[in-house]
């Protein structure tokens, strides 16, 4: 059984189409690079995923189970963890705060203290750790991304979407936020990524799904994708 | 039965102008004006302080359109960097505080004691009598005069750049400093209107007090403005000469309703005002008259 | 002097509650609260009702005021503000002169509009070091800091708050996150009306009650949650405090009866020169 599958998704705005019959599934612990150029309706997809656009035809499956008319608030409390593009931590709150809030508003998988949860957070990105008490806006954009995934994984979700991770960071942050998000990946989670940066979001996932145009023009194994000279003269850019 | 429906002409006539003035500057130019009863008040009591100083009427009325227009634009001013909400609040406290001043300053106004022996103009010539009457006939030609004056202010450059700037944020910010000078010329423009309703209140009670003037005015303003529609002039005049003059003419209903107090009727017809503005605003959005304009999208 | 300042302080944490009311309703729904006058007067009546045609005490009736005002508060939530959710913040903002035009209207319709006072016994002022200190202002004093103390409890250290300041900070990455938008903004309206309705009470207790008195204290209100910076309730305090003080050493140089202008000048120097409020935009901290 797949962890996260989209079955003939079609969403959009205001009646208008952007994705054209998507799917994809991913298996449980599993992740997925979706990458494609600008307007491909990558972002589309990735609010289709978390619940903040509705489909007008298609299935969102989570676990199995129909997510697809749960809202964002509802879908977090079924196990899915979501980490927005730039605004995704609260700027006002300290990081401990942030932390705080991740957990507490959805059931959890796990039966675990704050205080347990954290430190497993806090081992997973031991960066944060002199960070706790520090208002989430003054932390540099890597350090966001950090404590947004952290705050997203504090209820340890079965799945984690990651919304453009690389976006608003140099090459060299992202290049080290990559090397963390390998660290997410093996922490044994689900993970569903939409990447510009295509090199980047590939070397980070098992597998790879090109968008174009709101259709999925090629997927399969991430290592191969990159690879493929065809894929990457046409699609992905010479990055 | 001829003096209620004088009376209630009279009144709506002066609130279809200040509706026009709210329309140019909210309507058209998005500048929130919570004080406008304010400003209307300005008016009415330059114009009567004038008059009964001895200035012809229509030198004091003059002096209200001029002092008002000017009194709007230094308000204006004061909020000139901010957003909308903070314009709001300005606006209301000047308002406020312009009623405290009058209420108490009595060597200028007499305070609450009103000032009484306002001359209408032209009422030399009026025979006996006629005198509401001809009122009437001077307040329909103002309210004619302002209604062609600001229909050809939308419809000029000018017009097009408040609209403009008013729905895209990023025109506002590529006219840079000029967005000022348009905040301030709507304002001033939309002043000198309040100036001309503010007068036609003097001139048709021909006594003024401070009790006479609050937020009740504003509210009617904004109600012609989100009834017509924002931004259509000929919707003001619609909603003015409709829903206004409805609620105007409710007054009169007391010898029809005798269960209630005036006081009480008064309350209710204030109460229907402020449900039926948020009302119009949930399920009347665009309002009766849609806006002049080539291209039809709004938020 | 003492005595002003003494003065100028009763007067702040009177302006205080209304104030966080309304920096709490506009950092949560994003617009500027006019009925917040309305919502003073409101609650005043709503416990008048309690304490004088029913005869309790004014402690319970303050409590069961507080109820009605509350019920009243979500009801206007669900009928005039939710359907404007989607519209722009300046609807929302007429939507609430209309609102507040609304509700001054039913006072006035049930109760009239001559003054009315609470019944409560006149006692004779204290003296202590010099100052002169009616059993009111102590009652005021008391309410407005146990009020406050609670209001930065729940602020600060629950999951309620928590939610509050998401919601504030980031309503999209909120819901995200499993908050329930609707839930937190049917308790800022609870947390708003019951501290409107408090100051309603403690006005009423310091001079009487009319239908206009809530009126007369939005610009006030206003000027202080500007001057601590509109999103921030707790600065919204600090700066009830500051406009209290000013407002009541400026009866040195100016008639009393012009505190208004006081708090419209104070607004107007501020707006000019420092936009963002005096006590910077971010909520409390630390």
């Amino acid at each position: 059984m797949s962890a996260f599958e989209l079955e003939a998704v079609v969403a959009g705005y205001g009646g208008r189409a952007v994705l054209h019959g998507v799917s994809l599934s991913i298996a449980a612990n599993g992740s997925l690079a979706v990458v494609g150029p600008n307007g491909s309706g990558k972002s589309t997809l990735m609010k289709t995923a978390v619940g903040l656009v509705r489909p007008t035809s298609g299935r969102v499956l989570l676990e199995g189970g129909d997510v697809t008319r749960l809202d964002a608030p509802g879908r977090a409390r079924r196990g899915l963890g979501y980490v927005p593009q730039e605004a995704n931590v609260f700027r006002n709150m300290s990081v401990r705060e942030n932390l705080k809030i991740g957990l507490e508003f959805v059931p959890g998988r796990v039966r675990a203290s704050f205080a347990q949860r954290l430190s497993a957070m806090l081992e997973l990105f031991p960066e944060l750790e002199p960070k706790l008490g520090t208002l989430a806006g003054h932390l540099s954009g890597g350090q966001r991304q950090m404590v947004a995934m952290a705050a997203a994984l504090m209820p340890a979700p079965s799945f984690l979407a990651l919304d453009e991770p690389s976006a608003g960071l140099s090459p060299r942050n992202a290049a080290l936020l990559f090397e963390v998000i390998g660290r997410v990946a093996r922490y044994g989670v689900t993970l569903l990524m939409i990447e510009q940066n295509t090199r980047l979001g590939l070397g980070a996932a098992d597998e790879g799904l090109v968008l174009v145009s709101g259709e999925v023009k090629a997927k399969g194994p991430a290592a191969g994708l990159l690879d493929d000279p065809q894929m990457r003269s046409l699609y992905l850019g010479s990055r | 039965m001829i003096s209620y429906l004088i009376a209630t002409s009279a009144l709506v006539i002066i609130a279809a102008i200040a509706g026009l003035a709210l329309n140019l500057q909210w309507g058209l130019g998005g500048l929130v004006n919570f004080g406008l009863f304010g400003f209307y008040m300005l008016g009415a009591y330059v114009c009567g302080l004038f008059s009964v100083w001895g200035a012809p009427p229509l030198v004091a009325m003059a002096g209200a359109i001029v002092l008002v227009a000017l009194a709007s634009a230094a308000t204006s001013l004061i909020s000139i960097r901010l957003s909308e909400d903070y314009l709001a609040i300005v606006t209301l406290g000047f308002a406020e505080c312009l009623k405290l001043f009058i209420s108490y300053e009595e060597w200028l106004t007499r305070g609450t004691l009103g000032i009484p022996g306002i001359v209408r103009p032209f009422a030399a010539y009026v025979p006996q009598g006629y005198g509401d009457a001809a009122f009437l006939g001077f307040a329909v030609l103002c309210l004619v005069v302002v209604f062609a004056v600001f229909e050809r202010v939308a419809r000029s450059p000018f017009g097009r750049l408040l609209r403009a700037s008013r729905e895209d944020p990023a025109v506002a910010d590529t006219l840079g400093k000029n967005v000022l000078v348009l905040r301030l010329k709507t304002f001033a423009l939309g002043g000198a209107a309040l100036g001309i309703a503010g007068s036609l209140h003097a001139f048709y009670y021909t006594y003024i007090d401070p009790t006479q003037f609050g937020t009740i005015i504003t509210a009617y303003a904004f109600m012609a403005v989100v009834i017509g529609g924002r931004g259509s002039n000929v919707g003001v005049l619609i909603a003015s000469f409709t829903v206004i003059a409805l609620l105007e003419g409710s007054r009169f209903l007391i010898d029809v309703f005798p269960v209630l107090d005036g006081s009480q009727l008064a309350a209710l017809r204030l109460f229907l005002v402020g449900a039926g503005l948020v009302a119009i605003l949930i399920f009347k959005p665009d309002g009766l008259v849609r806006e002049y304009r080539l291209r039809a999208t709004r938020s | 002097m003492a005595q002003l300042l003494f003065n100028g302080l009763v007067t702040g944490l009177l302006i205080a509650l209304p104030a966080l009311s309304l920096s709490l309703t506009f950092s949560v729904l994003r617009f500027a609260n006019y009925a917040i006058g309305a919502q003073i007067t409101l609650g005043a009546y709503a416990v008048y009702l309690f304490n004088v045609p029913l005869g309790w005490p004014l402690l319970l009736s303050t409590a069961a005021g507080m109820v009605l005002a509350v019920a009243v508060g979500l009801l206007v939530q669900a009928l005039a503000y939710e359907p404007l959710r989607a519209r722009s913040s300046v609807t929302r903002l007429v939507a609430s002169i209309g609102v507040a035009l609304a509700l001054e209207n039913v006072v006035r319709f049930f109760a009239g509009n001559s003054p009315r006072g609470y019944g409560v016994e006149i006692a004779r002022p204290l003296r202590i070091a010099g100052l002169r200190i009616n059993q009111e202002q102590i009652t005021i004093m008391l309410s407005v800091l146990v009020a406050l103390v609670l209001v930065w409890v729940v602020f600060r250290f629950t999951r309620l708050g928590r939610a509050m300041r998401a919601v504030a900070d980031d309503a999209d990455l909120a819901a995200v996150r499993g908050i329930r938008r609707g839930r937190v903004v049917a308790m800022v309206w609870v947390l708003a009306s019951a501290l409107a309705t408090l100051a309603g009470v403690l006005i009423g207790l310091d001079a009487t009650l009319d239908p206009q008195m809530g009126w007369n204290y939005v610009l006030p209100v206003f000027t202080a949650a500007i001057l601590g910076g509109i999103a921030n309730p707790m600065a919204a305090v600090a700066g009830a405090l500051t406009l209290g003080i000013a407002s009541e050493l400026a009866t040195l140089v100016m008639a009393p009866h012009y505190r208004a202008i006081v708090a419209f000048l104070v607004m107007a120097v501020l707006l000019l020169v420092r936009p963002s409020g005096l006590f910077g935009k971010q909520w409390v901290a630390k």
